[in-house]
């Protein structure tokens, strides 16, 4: 394929006399030429700037322009789309400045981590042309721009040192005037993962308007600030996302994720809805126990609704479970009143206290709580349970259920069974134990 | 009937499942974490490439990305992450690409109360474009609900080429509820891709409501995508009268489809002098209230927007009819919907019923009744 297949023979470039953005376009019609791409294998994904005008000279190509510093997030979606469809050979390449870069600098990371087959080639003039010459991250030191009327006085990020840290595959450095800088970018775009290519070059508009440059201003630049020219170091090496996604996602989910379906066992002869809040300690099975609880209900033919807390933390303090049974479809989820109070720790006392629940139980909640807790002044019937020391802690919550369902017999022993019986086999017996003694402290209640 | 325990957020991911997703790109925020987890679980075994992105921006921007590859895509959010996805949802609605976005609301503003639930996101979904184009908001108050208004999302969006909000919340998401086992998802509709037969114009129609034919990037035909102001080819153009032709056409499309996708739970009683509206987690606590109001004699209506944008302007004329006073419950400070709906209430009495930090309870939707009626 002529080259006339990707710039469009007669394009009017839209850059300032001598910008470096013109050379860059060529290259890479020479670049893809080189390539023989077909030109709908290629998406050339523009940001914004005067880089973000390069897609309308490409009459021939995908053209994908974008918002400011994104255009590599997008072209990775479309590098990572390509990797679960049948290979269509889409090579993206995007266009960026060094504003751009900077401002999507995670997207550049993240392509390199990845290493999704995506070439960049950034476009480093130093500043904001577009805007009005304002300066950039990458902008060198004692340069002259529109906000560096003084001498830009911040270090210059090295981007590609920075994606060298980010495992990157290729990475190259060029001036825009380079006559290999074609073979430069055909090379980054026949690399099967991320590929950048940092060109660079002066914006004719503000940079060398601003600042006394010399014909070799870009050479003494690259100098100063100890810049290597030409391929640079990578980890070429690395497998492609294809292969790495391919060998790496589960062929299955990796945990039996998808709750399975029961059909009821045995029928609750729970008539009206009951709400119950389970209180105990991080750690202590709280809301697993919350869990099994509601798998017996359902196994019953109840409804059931779990909500959870504990502290962003997560692995200290108290954990809860707010628990609504009903034999009717439930909707409210609220728990102003709570029937039941099960107090499986000091935590989990802390936390009702705490959060309210405690000061709106009535005469007729009933509170099942460790016998081993200090307990405050409070309203509804008390009973106090060996559950700590009988059951052990990790298990005293799933007792104090328990223990209401001996006093309640709300569900049948046969609801408890096909709940049991979903848990994994060495799962089963802790739980069997518990239940069996709380219905022993139950009966030692008299 | 089999059933089984569920969260919304499990739904939400089971939804977009059955709707055919194949791409899903997440980051990690409470509460809508599940969904993401769920997804990286289940997707990729199914073909579809889900994976972790760096950030919330990432997250949709990928998704957008491979929408325009061709595959259907998915992300979930919660406020503060919904906040940086607002660039990139505006560029998914100026380029036609189809997305759906599931925001579980939480307690705001900024990181507000991560495991606190609220409905205080209904502007951020809804008005969050330059030059308010009208974003599609389905919101869910059940689990069930979830899955069912994610395939709605996701049918809405491929057929209208348009970003679509699936507006969860935190009670709605991580609560586990019972589920029918066998859900009876609503059929499920593809983008129309373009066939050929003429030239193909990236964002081509010839009346402004048409839905442009999609091709992917990457296909046998060129495709020329911009989030900047364009003509139907996908030119960069200013002065150009087409350009606002193509401003016009991204309304134009949602608006009159509006209908059709308006989606509604009316409980009504005609001749009830109440009408109580409300959405997401309180309409199950107006369910409740109402119910018990009936039981007591008083007569009221009740209306629960599944879709909350477009306006279901029928429904809810319908339901308006005759009434007396309007009750308008929503998780919020302000009444956002209520705001929102009130050019519509015509010189009714307007109640709402608002409240942050904690689920609205039956008891204050018949209070506020009670009151009006007192």
């Amino acid at each position: 394929m002529a080259e006339s297949q990707y710039l469009a023979p007669d394009a009017k470039l839209p850059y300032c006399r001598g910008c470096g953005h013109a050379p860059v376009v060529r290259q890479l019609s020479r670049a893809l030429a080189r390539l023989q791409l077909p030109p709908r294998s290629v998406a050339l994904t523009t940001d914004i700037g005067c880089v973000g005008l390069a897609d309308s000279l490409f009459p021939f190509l995908h053209t994908v322009h974008t918002t400011h510093g994104r255009s590599t997030a997008f072209a990775t979606g479309m590098a990572l789309a390509e990797v679960v469809l049948e290979p269509s050979g889409l090579k993206p390449v995007v266009m960026i400045g060094d504003g751009g870069a900077m401002i999507g600098l995670l997207h550049l990371v993240h392509a390199a981590q990845l290493n999704v087959d995506v070439t960049v080639l950034l476009h480093n003039n130093f500043l904001f042309g577009m805007t009005g010459g304002q300066h950039s991250a990458l902008t060198p030191l004692s340069f002259t721009t529109a906000t560096t009327p003084g001498g830009n006085w911040t270090p210059p990020l090295d981007l590609v040192a920075l994606l060298r840290a980010a495992h990157a595959g290729f990475l190259a450095r060029q001036f825009a005037t380079d006559t290999t800088l074609d073979a430069v970018i055909a090379e980054a775009i026949a690399y099967p993962g991320f590929a950048l290519v940092e060109i660079l070059e002066l914006c004719t508009a503000y940079g060398t308007r601003w600042n006394q440059l010399t014909g070799s201003a870009l050479k003494e630049i690259v100098a100063r600030q100890g810049y290597q020219i030409g391929r640079l170091d990578a980890e070429t090496a690395r497998p492609t996302l294809r292969e790495l996604y391919r060998r790496e996602r589960p062929s299955r989910p990796a945990r039996a994720a998808a709750p399975t379906a029961d059909q009821p066992t045995a029928l609750s002869t729970l008539a009206q809805e009951v709400r119950l809040v389970v209180a105990g300690s991080a750690g202590e099975r709280v809301q697993s126990a919350a869990a099994l609880f509601c798998r017996a209900a359902l196994a019953a033919g109840l409804f059931t609704t779990q909500k959870n807390d504990n502290p962003v933390t997560q692995g200290t303090g108290f954990s809860l479970a707010e628990i609504c049974l009903s034999p009717n479809p439930i909707e409210y989820t609220g728990m102003e009143n709570p029937d039941v109070v099960i107090i499986a720790s000091g935590d989990g006392l802390k936390e009702l206290q705490a959060n309210g629940t405690l000061a709106r139980c009535r005469a007729e909640t009933l509170l099942l709580v460790d016998a081993e807790l200090d307990l405050p002044a409070l309203q509804g019937r008390v009973l106090r349970l060996a559950l700590r020391r009988a059951a052990s802690p990790e298990h005293a919550a799933l007792a104090g259920l328990a223990a209401w369902l001996a006093l309640s017999s709300v569900l049948p022993p046969a609801a408890w069974e096909a709940a049991l019986a979903s848990l994994p086999p060495e799962r089963r017996a802790d739980p069997s134990e518990a239940l069996q003694i709380s219905q022993r402290l139950v009966k030692d209640l008299g | 009937m089999a059933r089984r325990l569920c969260s919304g957020n499990r739904m939400v991911a089971e939804g977009a499942l059955a709707a055919g997703c194949r791409f899903f790109a997440g980051y990690p925020i409470t509460p809508a974490s599940e969904i993401y987890e769920v997804m990286i679980r289940e997707l990729p075994a199914r073909g579809g490439m889900a994976l972790s992105a760096p950030d919330e921006i990432s997250s949709l921007c990928y998704c957008v990305g491979a929408s325009l590859r061709g595959l259907k895509a998915m992300t979930a959010t919660s406020g503060p992450g919904w906040a940086l996805m607002i660039e990139t949802l505006q560029y998914a609605l100026m380029t036609e690409t189809p997305v759906v976005i599931a925001v579980v609301q939480r307690l705001g503003p900024s990181t507000g109360g991560a495991t606190q639930g609220a409905q205080g996101d209904v502007w951020l979904a809804e008005f969050a474009t330059s030059g308010g184009y009208t974003i599609p908001v389905f919101s869910p108050s059940t689990a069930a609900e979830c899955h069912d208004l994610t395939v709605h999302a996701f049918n809405w969006s491929e057929r209208l080429r348009t970003p679509v909000v699936l507006l969860s919340d935190k009670e709605v998401g991580m609560t586990t509820e019972v589920v029918d086992d066998v859900l009876a998802p609503p059929s499920v509709v593809e983008r129309a891709g373009f066939s050929g037969g003429r030239p193909f114009l990236t964002y081509g129609f010839t009346q402004p409501e048409e839905v442009p034919a999609f091709a992917a990037v990457g296909g046998e035909v060129k495709v020329a995508v911009t989030g900047s102001a364009h003509d139907q080819q996908g030119r960069l153009r200013k002065n150009a009268p087409e350009v606002i032709e193509v401003l016009r056409h991204l309304e134009r499309k949602i608006e009159a489809h509006a209908e059709t996708m308006a989606l509604v739970r009316p409980d009504l009683d005609p001749g009830a002098p109440h009408l109580v509206i409300s959405y997401g987690i309180t309409a199950r606590a107006a369910r409740q209230a109402v119910a018990a109001l009936r039981r007591e004699g008083v007569r009221v209506s009740l209306l629960q927007p599944q879709t909350l944008f477009p306006i279901p302007r029928r429904a809810l004329d319908g339901a308006l009819a005759g009434v007396r006073t309007v009750f308008v419950a929503e998780e919020n400070l302000t009444g956002q919907y209520r705001a929102v709906l009130a050019p519509r209430f015509g010189g009714k009495r307007v109640v709402g019923i608002n409240k942050i930090g904690a689920l609205i309870a039956p008891g204050e939707i018949i209070q506020a009744v009670h009151t009006a009626e007192a």
